[in-house]
């Protein structure tokens, strides 16, 4: 048979359904041979409608709509959207409330950190890394449930304040299971790190320079092993980070190896910060009581969740319901860094390039996007989306 | 760079019991505070409805029937449950608990997932109170 050569690029479709993506994405990637030259993707497949659904419920029920935005960080979805809430009503939360609420969300990094690690190394085929990082991250996973008597969902949080308190016997299980993870997590961190084959997955693959990761506006640790100083949690302490400081862990050198270690470098100073909340957990209240209807006015709410900054945006009317709640999740901020960081790299690099920023697609699926082709891209309100039904529906009935 | 860096966590394996637990053959204790079906205690109960009004997933029906005798009745949908625990932080009467003893809900029908508590008579009432207004809605 002849041999044809051709200099023609080739476009290979990834998602929305595909065994290396776990949730609904789309990306196009067009190759030259192995080496990626262009790379797009397209969202919006796990479009829930969660910020419309918020609008017919009242400020108590919303917590627990938008603890469901994520079933990894459910627990920041719920503090940011309370902090919010709190500002508005004009609510003081008392200390312990405030630092069980940081103990819960540190608890969660490691959950979805260790979750990540399992997550990443499957993608290089580094199987053995999974399934012992998954084991070990059951210890925290019982012991949220113990804290709060559910895995996944962990509903910690009321409006002016918490559910549950951490007493004597709980504070000591916390304190051991966190003595056997941060011994597995440096095993964990020496394996990322000097391990032949998995180095040629990591070492030098979708290096991000410091400019690039500000310019394309990347978030959470992603941004900081590019050795970009953002994390709100550093940046404007919120609940009990005020008392409780976090060291920001930051990494020059912008590659997955520098992203593997920056989230397991995290996890150390998150086991830090939950022992010196169980030492010092103030005394008082759990929680203090709020109003039915909060106030006319808007508010903006920034916290760091375990893949960066979430972003909330809660409007009153003065009523029991919320008039519009806006929630930007850190997937979508790092999203574009994938497209230009996947280009002049192999195609096999691609699903580590992805897997890299500790993506959510599920998070932020929330806008319709009308593409016509030839370049032309246009956003849809909801008022615009509604005219266009009616509009429909009366060319149809005609 | 070192080849095999996980090879002891493998090799120590062999000797150990698998992690993975044997359920349903052997059951582990559930924690104290696992968040399982809801228990209503009547005795406390004032028939404010606070727990209706904030469950987020429409679990909770409350029927007053006799606010001064006391009289109440409450329809709990396991299925619709979140298991979030919303309506025994709004009862400012500790009437609601949930149980970590049963939690194992699933079921081949769907009458299991409707749980009434309160008297046997007051449930009956409520009931036909609500089937009426039902059919009054629909004839509207």
């Amino acid at each position: 048979m002849e041999k044809v050569q051709t200099s023609r690029s080739f476009t290979v479709p990834i998602g929305p359904q595909h065994p290396a993506l776990k949730e609904p994405e789309h990306f196009l990637i067009t190759v030259d041979g192995e080496i990626v030259t262009k790379a797009v993707v397209r969202l919006g497949y796990a479009h829930r409608g969660v910020e419309k659904a918020t609008e017919s419920r009242n400020w108590v029920q919303n917590i627990y709509i938008l603890e469901r935005i994520c079933g990894i960080c459910s627990h920041i979805h719920a503090t940011a959207y309370c902090l919010g809430v709190e500002k508005l009503a004009g609510v003081e939360v008392p200390p312990r409330a405030q630092a069980i609420r940081v103990l819960v969300a540190e608890m969660e990094r490691i959950h979805s950190h260790l979750l990540w690690l399992g997550v990443a190394a499957h993608e290089a085929g580094f199987d053995t890394l999974f399934m012992y990082s998954w084991r070990d991250r059951e210890t925290i996973m019982d012991l949220l449930e113990s804290l709060s008597g559910n895995r996944v969902n962990y509903s910690v949080n009321l409006l002016g304040g918490v559910k549950f308190d951490v007493d004597d016997e709980l504070a000591r299980l916390i304190y051991d299971g966190i003595d056997f993870l941060e011994k597995r997590t440096q095993h964990y961190l020496d394996v990322v790190t000097s391990d032949a084959m998995f180095l040629q997955r990591t070492r030098g693959i979708g290096t991000m320079t410091r400019s690039q990761a500000d310019v394309l506006g990347t978030v959470g640790p992603t941004a900081r092993a590019s050795n970009v100083y953002r994390d709100i949690r550093v940046e404007a302490p919120y609940g009990a980070y005020g008392d409780f400081p976090v060291k920001i862990v930051l990494d020059e050198r912008g590659d997955l190896e520098a992203r593997f270690v920056v989230r397991i470098k995290e996890l150390f100073e998150s086991y830090r910060v939950i022992r010196e909340i169980l030492d010092n957990l103030p005394a008082g209240e759990l929680s203090t009581r709020m109003p039915r209807r909060i106030q006319e006015g808007e508010t903006v709410s920034r916290v760091e969740a375990p893949r960066g900054e979430l972003f909330y945006f809660i409007k009153s009317n003065g009523t029991d319901t919320p008039e519009r709640i806006k929630v930007r999740t850190p997937t979508i901020c790092n999203m574009m860094s994938v497209v230009k960081l996947a280009v002049g790299h192999q195609l096999a690099d691609v699903p580590m390039i992805v897997v890299g920023i500790d993506p959510c697609f599920s998070c932020n699926d929330r806008m319709t996007v009308v593409d016509r082709g030839q370049g032309q891209r246009q956003g849809w309100t909801w008022e615009a989306l509604r005219r266009y039904g009616i509009r429909h529906y009366q060319r149809l009935a005609r | 760079m070192k080849l095999g860096t996980m090879f002891q966590d493998v090799s120590s394996s062999f000797l150990r019991k698998p992690v993975t637990e044997k359920y349903p053959f052997e059951r582990r204790t559930p924690p104290t505070r696992l968040r399982g079906t809801l228990v209503w205690d009547a005795e406390t109960c004032v028939g404010c409805g606070l727990c209706a009004t904030d469950c987020p997933a429409n679990a909770l029906e409350v029927f007053v029937l006799d606010r001064k005798e006391k009289r109440f009745a409450l329809s709990y949908h396991p299925d619709r449950c979140t298991f979030c625990a919303q309506c025994v932080s709004s009862c400012r009467h500790g009437s609601l608990a949930m149980s970590n003893e049963v939690w194992e809900l699933a079921a081949l029908d769907r009458t299991s997932f409707t749980i009434h508590f309160g008297d046997e008579t007051d449930v009956e009432l409520a009931l036909a109170g609500k089937t009426a207004s039902n059919a009054e809605a629909s004839s509207e």
